[in-house]
């Protein structure tokens, strides 16, 4: 539906981390949270925040482009897409007339992706094919009220109903003023329960397009894919939420509803709750509208390792723009000891005018006219510490990317002072602070680190463990990690493919 | 207080109304029924300084920190003809260039310090900065604060590095082709105005250190400054932490110019610039309207069936939902605060449907040209618009922030009061009147950004002048 990547990066960027404490009279975020379980499994977080009459609700379901393989690439996100087609009741204005059309559009649209596969190119059966399908989409319309749970949102007053795909996970959010609990609990439970997978050959083709959009279009979303995919040899982190460009056209109604009926299960579910809302009235809501769900079965883990590296990897990428430089170093994700090591790393070399990339790339040598450092591409599996720049006319990528490693060398050799230190733990605590102004952000937090780390208290005993972390620590895991052999380096440079 | 006596009665009031709901479901959506929502303004304290400061304050104790926004008169808009740029030159050089005792290390050191955030920019009207602070680090921000309004040191070597970096800049604007198609219309829609304009490499070098003293001479009083405060702290103890900080300031006489309004855009034109992609990004529009508009509120519940309202939007229907030939298309009024903004609709499709998409975006605002918008369709726009209005009351510094701009930018007292039924007064009938007012593309400027040899049909077929946008930036300097 949305920006798939985009979100996930913002929580990566500032590791989505949590204060102790949230009120100024000393209650923890930890004692605010109530947490809850359906029977059949379904995980419930709420928060009690009354100061504005409304509430955000964030569902995440624990499945994510990680969860593909080659003959299903891009289905999560498709699959995202079609979940706001509606339901039998939602979105038709007669389900039980309707199911025979969409069955039979099914059966075309399969033959003709068939068709499509074995020989490209189009022939008079192609032809035939593509016509009778466009007859029968002509003839469902008479079903279909477009976008109907996006009106009814709208109309009571709902903002930000969205959602996103990740490689960890799908969430669904909407904001609704607090009078209207009941009513998302309904279209909530009800497209978990009746999802009708409607326009799917036309919702294909809007995938088509967010793909060219965000990817083929875009040099910085170009270099990502390409970086990302030449960092992971074997683990599916390497492959682009959206698919590739060849494989959306092949993915079929059938592997949609399979992915769905496999994975969108109470079992693999977070909900959380943040604002107005009375936790007991609105946990037996939930258990009104989502307890009846047959529990489903989990997520099965990610099989593939990704091998250790073993020596440097280098790709050039060609676009009408001007040169940009990402430099990927793998490393071990949470809730390991490195993680808590890379998030003071990530602070201490990009984060804001006083970081050391800055002061030497920009301010100093002058070098760069930006650098910024971060986590890709998700965290559930061992991730990616990026370096990216963009070099300042006549200055090179080779400049930009020599002065990065000398910095890097640096926090490998020497042991980080106390004050840097202390600035930086400092600056990690505040600005979760921040984070928790809004219900929106603080319900995405809950439900993802639920979700990612199997725990919600990640968040709440983050600065207990970061804390512990030490300038050893710190020179340790850039030592280990941040050298040559360790890393893929992605160039984009101005031409013409 | 009474803010949170009065949400505390009114969650009780919630908790009543949930009861009745017992265990039964609905089973249809149109079943449900919900307790209307009450709703109160926040009451944001608004006072003056001695010396005029104007402040905008509301409590907010939930979190130990402190917000703080600040408006100067003077933007971009004054840049002089042959220095554009000056504006946003001074705006990085004055975040950057440190102030008072400390020089810009230094300056940014103690920000760090406090894990404080703070930015500076300057847009068409205004000069803008947003503090967070942690509650404890008060007095010691507002002091910094009070440098970088009244004494910033403007650094030469930071002002060096600010050209430089906006140098890079400009050879870097046409690397993304949503951006370049923005610039493009904007400057052509607005040409022969300063907000025509756009920075060269030779106008940033020609702005120097003097040109930014002048300016912040010119702007900085404080008649001409607007603050906008929330957090943990209250009323009392901030006015004497203004005083104590800002008291001794003198007020000086500060008239800004009124703005000249643009000229009619130049006769229609279709601009390309070539590039090899696989879609196209389409921008279209017109001059829009001003917040003085007689038909401002017809013009916003236009714009949310037009393209504004997402999923409810006929753009986004019609393009998007029923044909799959977009991801993102929208529309956008603009509403200029002193001058007239810009109309603009948006979308990126496949090469070989680009003039198909252009003539249904041409055929969706005809139609709302020609014919009444239905009742059901209205009344979506309106209930969407109006429940939603309490979500600006979400977070409380968008809240005083907004009453600080909205004074700034003089308002009606009764703007945000008054918002909710003039938006339900809109009819059928006003809308079709802002429609063949405000919409006609006959008179659209259009800018595309693809591959010409992959289009569906030859663009002269849409019967304006075609001219092709020269590479810019990097490009055109190898």
């Amino acid at each position: 539906m949305v920006k798939s990547t985009r979100i996930l990066a913002l929580f990566l960027a500032g590791l989505a981390l949590l204060a102790i404490n949230v009120h100024a009279d000393g209650a923890t975020l930890e004692e605010k949270v109530k947490e809850y379980r359906l029977k059949n499994g379904l995980r419930l977080l709420i928060v009690e925040r009354p100061d504005s009459p409304t509430f955000a609700a964030h569902i995440a379901i624990g499945v994510g482009a990680v969860h593909e393989t080659s003959r299903n690439r891009g289905v999560a996100h498709l699959l995202e897409h079609m979940l706001f087609k509606g339901t039998k009741t939602v979105g038709t204005t007669d389900y039980r007339r309707e199911r025979r059309l969409l069955k039979e559009i099914e059966k075309v649209g399969e033959a003709l992706d068939d068709l499509k596969f074995r020989s490209p190119g189009a022939g008079p059966e192609t032809e035939e094919l593509r016509r009778r399908l466009t007859v029968l989409q002509e003839q469902h319309k008479e079903f279909v009220v477009k976008d109907e749970a996006a009106r009814i949102y709208a109309e009571n007053g709902g903002v930000g109903f969205n959602a996103y795909t990740s490689r960890d996970l799908t969430a669904y959010i909407v904001s609704l003023p607090s009078n209207k609990l009941e009513l998302w609990a309904f279209l909530e439970s009800d497209r978990m329960k009746n999802a009708v997978f409607r326009e799917f050959y036309t919702e294909r083709e809007v995938v088509m397009e967010e793909r060219r959009r965000s990817y083929d279009s875009d040099p910085q979303g170009l270099l990502v894919e390409n970086l990302l995919a030449a960092a992971y040899t074997v683990h599916p982190y390497r492959n682009p939420i959206i698919g590739w460009e060849s494989d959306i056209p092949f993915l079929t109604l059938s592997k949609t509803r399979q992915f769905h009926d496999k994975y969108y299960a109470p079992v693999n579910t977070v909900i959380t709750l943040a604002g107005d809302v009375d936790a007991d009235r609105a946990y037996r809501m939930v258990e009104r509208y989502f307890g009846d769900i047959p529990s489903g079965t989990p997520v099965p883990p990610v099989v593939d390792v990704e091998p250790r590296q073993r020596g440097e990897k280098r790709i050039g990428i060609r676009f009408e723009a001007e040169p940009r430089i990402m430099i990927a170093f793998h490393k071990p994700t949470l809730p390991s000891r490195e993680d808590y090591a890379f998030d003071l790393i990530d602070m201490i070399l990009g984060d804001g005018p006083t970081s050391r990339l800055y002061r030497s790339l920009v301010v100093e040598k002058k070098l760069a006219t930006s650098v910024a450092t971060s986590t890709l591409p998700a965290s559930r599996y061992p991730n990616l510490f990026v370096v990216s720049a963009a070099p300042r006319h006549p200055h090179t990528v080779d400049e930009v990317e020599q002065a990065v490693y000398e910095e890097l060398s640096r926090l490998a050799a020497e042991p980080v002072g106390a004050a840097e230190l202390d600035k930086v733990r400092n600056r990690l605590r505040v600005d979760r602070l921040r984070r928790l102004k809004s219900n929106k952000s603080l319900a995405g937090m809950l439900s993802y680190f639920q979700t990612v780390a199997g725990d919600w208290r990640y968040a709440t005993r983050y600065d207990r463990e970061i804390a512990g972390i030490g300038a050893e620590d710190v020179r340790r895991a850039a030592a280990a990690y941040l050298h040559r052999d360790n890393r893929t380096v992605a160039v984009v440079t101005r031409g013409v493919p | 207080m009474k803010i949170r006596l009065l949400l505390s009665l009114l969650a009780a009031v919630f908790l009543l109304a949930g009861c009745h709901s017992g265990s039964t479901r609905i089973s249809r959506p149109e079943q449900f029924q919900s307790q209307p929502l009450i709703f109160q303004f926040p009451a944001v304290d608004r006072f003056r300084t001695a010396n005029g400061i104007r402040v905008f304050f509301l409590e907010d104790r939930e979190l130990p920190l402190v917000s703080i926004s600040a408006m100067v008169d003077g933007g971009s808009l004054v840049d002089p003809d042959g220095k554009v740029g000056l504006g946003a030159l001074f705006a990085a050089t004055l975040r950057s260039g440190g102030a008072g005792r400390y020089a810009p290390d230094a300056f940014d050191d103690l920000l760090e310090g406090m894990a404080a955030n703070l930015a500076v920019a300057t847009d068409t009207y205004a000069t803008h900065f947003e503090l967070s602070l942690r509650r404890e680090d008060l007095d010691k921000g507002l002091a910094l604060l009070d440098d970088l309004l009244r004494r910033p040191l403007l650094d030469r070597e930071r002002l060096d590095l600010a050209k430089k970096r906006m140098a890079e800049a400009i050879r870097r604007r046409d690397d993304f082709p949503r951006e370049l198609a923005r610039d493009r219309f904007r400057r052509q829609v607005y040409q022969g105005h300063p907000l025509g304009r756009e920075p060269t490499v030779a106008s940033v070098e020609r702005v120097s250190r003097s040109d930014l003293v002048a300016f912040h001479q010119r702007h900085f009083h404080p008649g001409n400054l607007w603050l906008a405060v929330s957090g943990d702290i209250g009323l009392e103890e901030l006015k004497i932490l203004l005083d104590k900080t800002f008291g001794d300031w003198p007020a000086a006489a500060f008239t800004a110019a009124a703005p000249v309004p643009p000229p009619q855009p130049p006769e229609r034109e279709l601009l390309l610039a070539r590039r090899n992609l696989p879609q196209t990004t389409i921008i279209m529009g017109d001059l829009g309207i001003d917040k003085n508009a007689p038909d401002l509120f017809d013009a916003l519940v236009l714009d949310f069936i037009l393209g504004g309202g997402g999923f409810n939007s006929r753009l986004m229907r019609q393009i998007r939902s029923d044909r799959g030939l977009a991801y993102s298309v929208y529309s956008h009024f603009q509403v200029g605060r002193r001058l007239p903004g810009l109309f603009w609709v948006g979308c990126e499709t496949r090469a070989d449907a680009t003039v198909e998409v252009i003539r249904l975006i041409h055929a969706i605002i005809e139609d709302l040209r020609e014919n009444r918008v239905s009742e059901s369709e209205l009344r979506l726009a309106q209930e969407s618009l109006i429940n939603s209005f309490v979500f600006a009351f979400d977070d409380r510094h968008a809240v005083v922030a907004r009453e600080a701009r909205l004074d700034f930018y003089d308002y009606p007292a009764d703007y945000l009061r008054t918002y909710r039924d003039r938006i339900a007064a809109v009819t059928p009938e006003g809308v079709l009147a802002a429609a063949r007012r405000r919409l006609d593309p006959q008179r659209f400027t259009i800018v595309l950004v693809g591959d010409p040899a992959l289009f569906d049909a030859g663009m002269e077929t849409l019967g304006m002048p075609v001219r092709e946008i020269p590479a810019a930036g990097g490009a055109g300097a190898k």
